[in-house]
């Protein structure tokens, strides 16, 4: 048992707990199911899904902005009676669901969370790094996940026996094949300057240069275009395209099978816009501050990160007092219900901010790793290292709800394109784009950098 | 002693697929077995240190060729589940040429002083590249040869290319087309 004794227990703690970071893309799609209603409500000038209501005994109704609305269709999707048409392939019919949903839970493995976390134990140094699996391979283990996923949507509409979903399944698998290559190639000019596959490594030269957005830009956005529509949603929707289509390789699936499609699409899009965010906008890193500097001042940073936790609840105060306001001047049946139910989001949010104002005080002046010692062990460094992969994942988690939001919006304002338009954007404009874009970053990397 | 059950399974997994390639009855059965084959391979190449070939072999083969392959079968025979037979008079010769490669295969495999040391041959991206691009290193042999495959292949595209521009112009094609 060597394997266990290499480490000791802190380390294990650390690295199994990593694990759970599997789930992220699932709890992702709890974010954006709501975000993608809701947001498209917004966006063509209406509500979106807010009626659904847990009632709660003498309180009222709460509604949480139309959340509920989620476990409402997932209770839907769970009891309803699975069934299969006459004449499927029985075997990859119930298969093929299961393929996204497992790659889902693969994904994540490779993303930096956090920077390596070192810290002092015991008298020896430890380093733990921020991904599940911290490869030389990093990315590219990623695109082989997500180049495998497409089989799902093959099989689907091959086993479904429908003319419907063949059209869609043979759609799929030919923009899943072109868009890959756009997605590599743009990907190269980023890694020429990096010289590493490794996403920390990638990160960590962000780190210390420049955010990839600046020193790629043209290749941002083939990149960004690319993994539109390598998750297959609109404008580059050809595949499931409802106009034409029905719903794709999806039509004959019901309940929780056509479920695992939906979650599978909104996994991918939670995985491919945490790879925008670490390939392109710094990933973990804080903007214009390295981690180190922000390790040497722990205690100003955390009150920074309280501080602007304290903000975002007082702009959501904002937001409630508004709503409110306007709702007294209306006449709606409901309004003294949603008024009680936002009475409770007031006193919760005061609350908030009164907790992040004292705990960003309080650590601006008393925080001191020195102080930290646990049966007379110090544990001073861990606390700094931990505070540093919180600060890191909030970092990264807020730049990737910024990109599931760009594919939100995307997707409700651009129209649908053909699916010869497709082709052409895929082969002809972005590939040759990010082909010369290569070429002249790897010129211009040898000519400056020399290596 | 982890990767010996490690590498027992992947290597069960792999050989078993393969010989499902050869028992399935429909084409589509025989790729999934293919892909299945190739995943478990490429996680053998991982367990010996190489994750970079691994992880090119799932990009590649498992994802981008053999889409192409189930692309293919799909269309040509994608309404209908056409059942092949297992053997015909062509396995006759298929069969002991399968067996008489085997043998050399093993033959060589047991014969040659194969040294594997995993703990020198460990590393992944910058080893592969090393070998492959390092002039100064192993001499411009495999470097030129990577180039001749290049272009190998670019022209094996190219004549493809043409060979499907002419069928599609010709007429037996068309005749075919609208006797479906």
């Amino acid at each position: 048992m060597d394997i266990i004794e290499s480490k000791t227990w802190i380390e294990w703690v650390i690295t199994i707990a990593k694990f759970g970071f599997c789930f992220v893309p699932v709890l992702y799609i709890l974010l954006l199911i709501p975000m993608e209603r809701r947001g498209a409500g917004f966006m063509q000038d209406r509500q979106g899904p807010n009626r659904s209501y847990i009632k709660i005994p003498y309180f009222g109704k709460i509604r949480l902005f139309g959340y509920v609305q989620n476990m409402c269709d997932g209770t839907k999707l769970f009891f309803k009676e699975q069934f299969a048409p006459a004449g499927v392939n029985r075997v990859l019919y119930r298969v093929a669901p299961a393929i996204p949903f497992a790659i889902v839970f693969l994904s994540p493995c490779v993303i930096p969370w956090f920077g390596p976390m070192v810290f002092e134990w015991g008298g020896q140094t430890v380093r733990i790094a921020g991904s599940i699996v911290d490869s030389d391979v990093g990315v590219l283990l990623l695109f082989g996940f997500s180049s495998l996923s497409a089989f799902g949507a093959m099989l689907a509409g091959w086993a479904s026996k429908s003319k419907y979903s063949f059209l869609g399944a043979l759609r799929t698998s030919s923009m899943t094949i072109s868009y890959e290559v756009c997605l590599g190639l743009s990907m190269m000019g980023l890694l020429v300057l990096v010289g590493s596959f490794n996403l920390t490594d990638i990160v960590n030269w962000q780190e210390h240069h420049v955010w990839g957005i600046v020193a790629q830009p043209v290749a941002f956005f083939c990149f960004l275009i690319a993994a539109i529509a390598e998750t297959g949603r609109a404008p580059f929707d050809v595949a499931e395209g409802e106009p034409e289509l029905v719903a794709g390789y999806h039509t004959e699936y019901g309940a929780m099978q056509f479920g695992l499609f939906y979650m599978g699409e909104y996994s991918h899009i939670c995985i491919n816009s945490f790879l925008v965010a670490t390939l392109f906008l710094g990933g973990y890193a804080v903007p214009f501050v390295t981690t180190e500097t922000m390790q040497a001042h722990m205690g100003g940073t955390l009150a920074i990160l309280c501080g602007v936790l304290a903000f975002l609840g007082l702009a959501f105060l904002h937001m409630i007092y508004r709503y409110s306001r306007k709702l007294k001047a209306t006449n709606l049946t409901n309004r003294f219900e949603i008024l009680r139910e936002y009475q409770l989001y007031k006193i919760v949010a005061w609350i908030a901010v009164v907790v992040f104002i004292a705990l960003g005080v309080s650590s601006w002046f008393f925080y001191d790793p020195s102080k930290f010692v646990v049966n007379g062990f110090a544990v001073g460094s861990l606390a700094t290292a931990v505070g540093t992969a919180l600060i890191h994942l909030l970092v990264l988690v807020v730049k990737s709800v910024f990109f599931c939001w760009v594919w939100i919006w995307v997707r409700w304002t651009l129209p649908r394109f053909r699916y010869d338009h497709v082709m052409h954007l895929g082969w002809k404009i972005i590939l040759n784009i990010a082909l010369i874009n290569l070429v002249v970053t790897a010129v211009i990397a040898k000519l400056v950098g020399g290596n | 002693m982890l990767a010996l059950i490690y590498f027992i399974i992947l290597a069960v997994v792999a050989l078993g697929a393969a010989v499902c390639v050869f028992l399935s009855r429909h084409p589509l059965y025989g790729a999934l077995s293919l892909v299945t084959s190739m995943v478990a391979l490429a996680g053998i190449y991982g367990l010996i240190g190489s994750p970079f070939l691994g992880v090119v072999q799932i990009m590649v083969y498992a994802g981008a060729i053999m889409m192409l392959v189930t692309f293919v079968i799909m269309v040509l025979n994608g309404a209908r589940d056409s059942k092949t037979p297992m053997f015909d008079k062509v396995s006759l010769f298929i069969i002991p040429a399968v067996l008489v490669l085997a043998g050399l295969v093993g033959f060589a495999l047991t014969r040659a002083p194969l040294a594997f040391d995993a703990t020198t041959l460990r590393g992944s991206v910058a080893l592969t590249s090393r070998t492959l691009f390092d002039v100064a290193q192993t001499g411009p042999g495999y470097f030129v040869l990577f180039e001749v495959l290049g272009l190998l292949l670019l022209s094996a595209m190219v004549a493809a290319v043409l060979l499907a521009k002419k069928r599609l112009g010709s007429v037996d094609t068309e005749n075919t087309e609208e006797s479906h």
